[in-house]
């Protein structure tokens, strides 16, 4: 009988438990809407270009905007790296906002899918950050981890070798739970692997000319408000574009720097797509405080308000090279960043490639972006 | 056992305060208070003459007409010669060309060469070439540019991101040969562009930012 008691109480406490931490499971595999935008020409699955892919977390939306106008297409990579909110936040701005007027833009706002699903419990991080609107409703968002979930790809290997050629091992291990090391991919590769075939084959098959991956970095990083680009050998225009876009940002009083890709960057999207492929690669960047290591409480007031008092001493201390802003990073000044930074890039390259433009109207400028706010920016979910 | 606890404590604490007082501040390398090539105190005491609202600042006075066709290269591969290529290109009426990798064969018919100074081992990786290709190739190139009577205009709009002792090296064979300097003043915190265009008589163009590059270009081929 006493037996019988205390199996049913540890039953009991066990339920207490499991079934909050089942909810919780529950509730960060819950993509958010994506308001609906009547633009929008055609939303495939990722698994389209990757078979495999299909049924599992790591399986993702991929939004087409086809003006029906010829020219280029542009494809923009955000939540490469969830953590990076201003990334996945520019792509579902853009996907409920624009009007794509000349060539095709395509957008995957969760690239990878699974990193939302979780978080990195140990840096102190939060589920999720709420954002309110113009009539007053509120948005949340995931702040997700940079890896995708064990959950859905483990364990990690000793050792892995990358269709690249970068290896993995060692302290390195968990990077093969990153996208953003393991391009091109291959079909056979972990699931991580397997999103960068299905980017690397749509890149293919879709003919896009111009990509974008949106990221942030810790403060400590050396190339942020940078702009990434592989030059191939045989093709200095690459270069000239992004200039141009950073000349046409400077113009707007916006600092923007642009940097080769690294020789030895495999694995990278600006590195192994654009050795890969047709497309011309790029990779922004810009200063995310929550990221680093010297964040203090994490809240919304740091994802939202991007102000890090740590970061501006150590800045000033001379240990930080990105010149902390004393008020903060605001994630709308992140965000609007990333979007001033695609509409010159897309400007530029149509400049370039006249018969290859790609055009779109429905943001505005950063200025415009700023003033207006995520109020302004996102749309309520009705 | 007290005696030993308190001897881990003392053992503990002594380690931590030797550690404390070796502990180094030096700022990391390449950060925008001073670079390799000059100190963090020589930046902080250096006076800026620009700023947000006096972007732009011609010290002495242009001798020599710059004249058409224009050959923009870059002396170490940083992305600073494609800025400039994108300057020249919104400047609309000057014909020009650009050339990273240009040699000396390719100055037939130019009347002015830009040469962007500014290191950068990811622009020498991407290019496939090594420092010391890059150096030789600099060096023939100037040779030529002697040699042919080439007007020469050093710009330097890297800022203290593009001072290291190979962008240095660079400039110091640019120099020489200069007639005309456009740098971003943050790059000249050790006053080294306009101590040696003083010394030579050179004029030089500071300016606040990259986009104010294109006024000061549009100020030399007026």
């Amino acid at each position: 009988m006493k037996i019988r008691v205390l199996n049913i109480v540890v039953f009991i406490v066990a339920l207490l438990f499991a079934v909050p931490a089942s909810v919780d499971f529950l509730k960060m595999h819950k993509n958010e809407e994506i308001a609906e935008n009547p633009n929008l020409t055609e939303v495939k699955m990722l698994s389209a270009y990757a078979p495999r892919l299909k049924g599992t977390d790591l399986d993702t939306e991929v939004y087409f905007f086809d003006s029906g106008v010829e020219g280029g297409t542009f494809l923009i990579l955000g939540g490469t790296h969830p953590n990076e909110s201003a990334g996945m936040l520019s792509a579902v701005a853009l996907i409920e906002n624009i009007e794509v007027t000349e060539g095709r833009v395509i957008i995957i706002p969760r690239t990878n899918n699974s990193g939302f699903t979780h978080t990195s419990p140990l840096d102190g991080m939060q589920d999720f950050f709420t954002l309110t609107l113009s009539d007053g409703s509120e948005r949340s968002f995931r702040v997700g981890n940079r890896l995708t979930n064990p959950v859905d790809q483990w364990p990690d290997v000793n050792y892995y070798e990358g269709t690249s050629g970068r290896t993995i091992y060692g302290t390195e291990n968990p990077e093969v739970r990153n996208v953003n090391r393991l391009y091109y991919g291959t079909e056979d590769g972990v699931l991580t692997e397997q999103v960068c075939y299905g980017i690397y084959n749509l890149i293919n098959e879709e003919g896009v000319d111009l990509t974008m991956d949106t990221h942030e970095g810790s403060p400590e990083f050396l190339y942020l408000d940078c702009t990434m680009v592989n030059m191939k050998r045989d093709n200095t225009k690459a270069m000239s574009i992004a200039s141009d876009m950073a000349l046409s940002m400077n113009f707007d009083d916006l600092d923007m720097r642009v940097e080769y890709s690294g020789v030895t960057s495999y694995g990278l999207s600006h590195r192994s797509l654009g050795d890969n492929t047709d497309s011309m690669m790029t990779l922004m960047e810009t200063y995310n405080p929550s990221m680093g290591p010297l964040h203090g409480k994490m809240d919304d007031d740091l994802i939202i308000n991007g102000n890090e008092p740590n970061y501006y001493e150590a800045h000033k201390d001379g240990y930080i090279y990105f010149q902390v802003p004393e008020d903060g990073y605001p994630l709308i000044e992140r965000v609007a960043r990333h979007i001033a930074c695609i509409e010159y890039l897309s400007e530029a390259y149509s400049w370039e490639y006249p018969e290859k433009a790609i055009s779109f109207t429905g943001l505005g400028d950063y200025y415009t972006i700023v003033e207006g706010g995520f109020e302004e920016l996102l749309k309520p979910i009705v | 056992m007290k005696k030993t606890i308190a001897i881990i404590v003392i053992i503990v604490v002594a380690i931590s305060v030797v550690s404390a007082a070796t502990k180094t501040t030096t700022p990391s390398t390449g950060t925008a208070q001073g670079s390799a090539t000059y100190s963090a105190e020589t930046a902080a005491n250096y006076k800026y003459q620009t700023s947000s609202s006096n972007r732009m600042v011609t010290i002495g006075t242009k001798s020599v007409d710059f004249e058409a066709p224009v050959l923009v290269t870059s002396f170490g591969q940083s992305t600073d010669g494609s800025m400039i290529e994108q300057v020249m290109k919104r400047l609309k009426t000057v014909s020009y060309a650009y050339n990273p990798t240009a040699t000396g064969a390719d100055l037939d018919g130019v009347k002015t060469v830009v040469i962007a100074v500014g290191n950068s081992t990811k622009g020498l990786g991407a290019a496939g070439i090594s420092q010391e290709q890059e150096t030789a190739r600099a060096k023939e190139f100037m040779a030529a540019v002697e040699k042919k009577g080439v007007k020469v205009i050093l710009c330097h709009i890297g800022g203290a991101t593009r001072r290291g002792s190979l962008s240095d090296a660079f400039a110091d064979m640019v120099l020489p040969l200069s007639s005309y300097m456009v740098v971003k003043e943050d790059g000249n915190e050790d006053s080294k562009f306009t101590s040696y265009a003083s010394a030579h008589s050179i004029p030089i163009t500071l300016v606040y930012g990259s986009k104010d590059t294109v006024d000061a270009f549009r100020l030399i081929f007026n």
